[in-house]
């Protein structure tokens, strides 16, 4: 689909730092939007961007979102 | 070689199975994350896809999306006419009422005072819960007048027009569970969630269980599939401890992590073989 700011595919990076509690998060393939879960807090991390792999705590919910 | 657009909002659990399945059946998928979408207002096509499986978590996204989207020629699942009928559980009512299939009573009102006095007539206890919003938040049972007064006097004095619709059901006794059936094209499995809460979400704490779809069920779930034209939905079912069957909700973007092992429903496989098939509604 061509549109403006399109997401950029799975791309394979580095590990990068869980930003609540530090522990190591696994790089490899990822891509933005991806939800990850933190071994170290059990957080659910979103991935922000991926070159290079940045993370932020997942939100919960959005005030429209759900089934 | 079907090719197919995945509009995402995040890569949950449910998105990588659905990638998963539709790579092992040799489509071309493309993630599109729906945040990045900038839709222009004419027939241009913008894509080499045939399909858009819509997994926007954002209803308001998605029913904008399913519409130019469709506008442009693309066969989108579930289609911008079923998005926006689920995503709005008064719409729902009134697709289920339009077509006869049995629902607990429900009305719509506009007005405090005119929507206790409805309430009134009807008894305790009955359920208000918002036109817009999901996975079982401010839901409320109101079991007398007082509470009544206390929870329409917010719903009413907060927010903006479209929070200021009171949508009132008939409270359901249910047996301690309610039910959900995914209707892929057809019924083709579903599940048992159990709560000693009323409120039977998953996303709520209720427990999912195996349950095999008996033939009434199955008929009554496509009914109401095809009530809102859903392709791929799931219908959550509520049982009364008569015995009776009503159809409660219809969800247009499927979720189905918390309960795909206890279910046993393969249904990122069942949606992609529907997608590759190149059926709709």
């Amino acid at each position: 689909m061509q549109v403006q700011n399109p997401n950029p595919m799975t791309q394979s990076v580095p590990p990068e730092q869980c930003p609540l509690c530090a522990q190591p998060v696994p790089g490899g393939n990822r891509m933005v939007g991806e939800v990850l879960s933190c071994d170290g807090c059990s957080a659910e991390l979103e991935v922000v961007g991926i070159n290079p792999l940045r993370l932020e705590e997942a939100p919960e919910v959005e005030e429209d979102w759900g089934e | 070689m079907r090719k197919v657009d995945l509009v995402y909002t995040r890569v949950r659990t449910e998105e990588k199975l659905l990638l998963e399945a539709l790579r092992r059946r040799d489509c071309a998928v493309n993630l599109v994350q729906d945040s990045g979408m900038v839709l222009s207002m004419d027939r241009q096509r913008l894509t080499e896809a045939d399909t858009v499986l819509m997994r926007s978590m954002s209803f308001t996204r998605a029913r904008y999306l399913a519409t130019f989207l469709e506008m442009k020629g693309l066969r989108v699942l579930n289609s911008a006419r079923t998005i926006s009928l689920c995503g709005d559980k008064a719409l729902t009512s009134a697709a289920l009422a339009a077509r006869g299939v049995p629902m607990p009573w429900a009305f719509v009102a506009f007005d405090e005072d005119a929507c206790l006095e409805a309430i009134e007539k009807k008894g305790y206890p009955v359920v208000t819960k918002p036109v817009l919003g999901s996975w079982g938040r401010m839901v409320a049972r109101l079991d007398s007048r007082t509470a009544a007064e206390g929870v329409l006097s917010t719903r009413f004095g907060t927010g903006g027009a479209q929070d200021h619709v009171a949508l009132v059901q008939e409270y359901v006794d249910k047996p301690g569970y309610d039910l959900r059936v995914y209707v892929i094209g057809r019924a083709v499995g579903g599940l048992r969630r159990r709560s000693e809460h009323w409120v039977t979400n998953t996303a709520r704490g209720a427990v999912p269980e195996r349950y095999e779809v008996p033939v009434a069920h199955a008929k009554l779930a496509e009914a109401a599939a095809e009530a809102v034209g859903g392709d791929m939905v799931a219908v959550d079912l509520l049982e009364t401890r008569g015995g009776d069957i009503y159809v409660n909700e219809i969800n247009h973007c499927v979720e189905f992590a918390r309960s795909i092992e206890e279910t046993g429903v393969p249904l990122p496989d069942l949606i992609a073989d529907y997608i590759v098939s190149g059926a709709r509604r």
